[in-house]
């Protein structure tokens, strides 16, 4: 168990040290400061702007930074993530297996599952460096207002949760194309797929088919996480999510090496 | 220390190696050598673990490579065609990441450490901080090498080793593979044929996926031609076919080149026979010239060329 912990974090430092030793890591990290600076000080300027029309009459009766301001926001960022992360998770594999450095780690004693592993969670650690980067601006809320720290929390662990299942995925589109673009635009395309799956629900003449297809939705899932709800069928979702995908990973890893 | 028993390996309808066995004792350096396309990266990529062959067995260092990968690949050092590198790496960065998933539970001072050795043992210490993208072949060959020596394999597993690399960089290459031997079990592969009999003690020949020969290179030599065979050049434009064909132990004489002035032979003994003397004495007494007298020893080229389009009967039926 050691020795598996020891391999899959050999790998996963491997391929974080790649991310920020090539611009990769600081590209997306600049990018998505500023889009989410953009979004950040849009809703900031909206919020501040009704909270003095509510003050001088006229404006909502209520407001509530949490509902108003930070639950947008991460909504926002969830879009961001989803045009993000098939760059980062585009190269996994397919880098590995044009350059040749496939042979290395195939031939090592190292098992597929350690390998895909750290695959996955060294992506999941610059993902989880891009959150931290959000996170430096929703600061500011703590700081100069008093939000509650719960649905914040909960906001994050699902948009780290969506985040994953695209990693996941991308992962898999990755171990089967040596073409980086290829890989890239495949998994842009699926994560879209699984993000506006249940706009057909409605026009679905089977009630069971409309359900399976709100079920698919990877955004229907993670509205309850903005209002703060963390509730186990969301999380079971997700984390079948991330299995199905990774495990498909492990199979095309697989039948790769009989092909050759 | 391996052991090769029956391996098929077949991609679709292509079958790349077609039963092929043989066996590499202890401390040997064993040449695998074909021509491109024969089933040398195959097999080789089937002993590292890389692929799974279809049908039969292989055995690396007491360790079955199907049923107990891990322990096999542990003991495994594996040079692929291209050094498997991570541009965006210096060497050293590299080397210790190898060390981290080749060595299992080792401290990072003893990591350190073989890497520091490695890297010495293979000469690509005075690039250690410089990033792989920025080498030069001969460099990127040896921090290739470095990665395979870096866990102290029983076994080390290198698919053309000089390829691309200029003569002097060749012969220092070669100089490292022979200085590892003993410690190591070495299989190369190749297409050079010098490069076999100069750092092999035993070649195996594949051909279109099937081992087609293996002996030590003098033997393959010797077997193939049966014997010795001699040129003489003799100053005399007569016909002296008559003369040597008497010469005891001489068994075929043929004519190589015939000029004005002089005659060239070539004379065919009988095994384990030297006929030089007698060859020298009959030209001599019969008043010619003898101008030259060298034994024409088959090159490996010739064996191999030999070997790789003689066709094999069954095939030859079958289409």
């Amino acid at each position: 168990m050691a020795n598996h912990v020891r391999n899959v974090l050999a790998i996963a430092g491997k391929e974080l040290r790649g991310y920020f030793a090539s611009p990769i890591a600081w590209v997306m990290m600049g990018l998505f400061a500023i889009m989410f600076g953009y979004f950040y000080t849009v809703y900031l300027a909206y919020f501040v702007r009704a909270g003095m029309q509510s003050q001088f009459g006229g404006g909502p009766p209520t407001q509530n930074i949490n509902m108003d301001m930070i639950r947008p926001l991460l909504s926002n960022a969830s879009v961001l993530v989803l045009f993000l992360l098939p760059m980062v998770t585009m190269r996994t594999y397919s880098e590995e297996k044009r350059s040749g450095t496939i042979e290395l780690l195939l031939t090592s004693p190292l098992t597929d599952f350690e390998i895909v592993m750290g695959k996955f969670i060294g992506a999941i650690g610059l993902y989880a460096a891009l959150l931290v980067v959000t996170a430096v601006y929703l600061s500011m809320l703590f700081v100069f207002g008093n939000p509650e720290w719960r649905p914040v929390v909960a906001g994050y662990l699902g948009l780290f949760l969506l985040g994953s299942c695209f990693i996941s995925a991308g992962l898999f589109i990755s171990s089967t194309t040596k073409n980086q673009m290829v890989a890239g635009a495949a998994t842009f395309v699926l994560a879209l797929m699984f993000w506006i799956i249940n706009w057909s629900a409605d026009s679905a003449s089977n009630p069971t088919v409309s359900d399976v297809l709100n079920y698919l939705s990877i955004t229907q899932h993670f509205e309850d996480f903005g209002k703060g709800i963390i509730d186990t069928t969301h999380l079971i979702f997700y984390f079948s999510f991330i299995s199905f995908w990774l495990f498909l990973t492990l199979k095309s890893v697989d039948s790769e090496r009989w092909r050759g | 220390m391996i052991e090769v028993q029956h391996l098929t390996k077949r991609y679709g309808p292509v079958t790349a190696v077609d039963d092929v066995s043989f066996k590499v004792e202890k401390g040997e350096i064993l040449g695998f050598l074909g021509p491109n396309g024969a089933g040398k990266t195959t097999t080789m990529r089937v002993l590292t673990g890389y692929m799974p062959a279809n049908d039969g067995k292989a055995v690396v260092a007491g360790y079955d490579v199907f049923a107990n990968p891990i322990e096999a690949k542990r003991r495994t050092g594996y040079l692929p065609e291209t050094p498997p590198l991570y541009p965006d790496m210096t060497v050293r960065e590299y080397l210790t990441f190898v060390a981290r998933i080749k060595v299992q539970g080792a401290s990072a001072s003893d990591r350190a450490m073989r890497v520091e050795h490695a890297m010495k043992k293979t000469h690509v210490d005075d690039v250690a901080n410089r990033h792989c993208a920025k080498l030069s072949k001969g460099y990127r060959q040896r921090v290739g090498l470095a990665q395979a020596i870096l866990h102290d394999p029983d076994v080390l597993i290198l698919d053309e080793p000089t390829a691309g690399l200029d003569p002097k960089q060749i012969i220092e290459t070669r100089d490292l593979i022979r200085g590892l031997a003993g410690n190591h079990t070495i299989i190369l592969s190749t297409h050079i044929l010098p490069e076999v009999a100069q750092t092999c003690q035993r070649v195996v020949i594949i051909n279109k996926g099937r081992v087609v020969a293996e002996d030590t290179p003098e033997n393959l030599t010797h077997q193939l031609k049966g014997a010795a065979t001699l040129y003489v050049q003799v100053e005399s434009n007569g016909d002296l076919l008559p003369t040597l064909k008497g010469v005891p132990g001489v068994v075929k004489v043929d004519v190589a080149d015939r000029h004005e002035k002089f005659t060239g032979y070539e004379i065919e003994a009988a095994p384990n026979r030297d006929v030089r003397r007698d060859v020298a004495r009959a030209v001599v007494d019969g008043g010619w010239g003898l101008l030259e007298l060298r034994p024409k020893r088959i090159s490996l080229e010739e064996i191999f060329l030999q070997l790789t389009t003689e066709e094999r009967p069954e095939e030859a039926q079958h289409g």
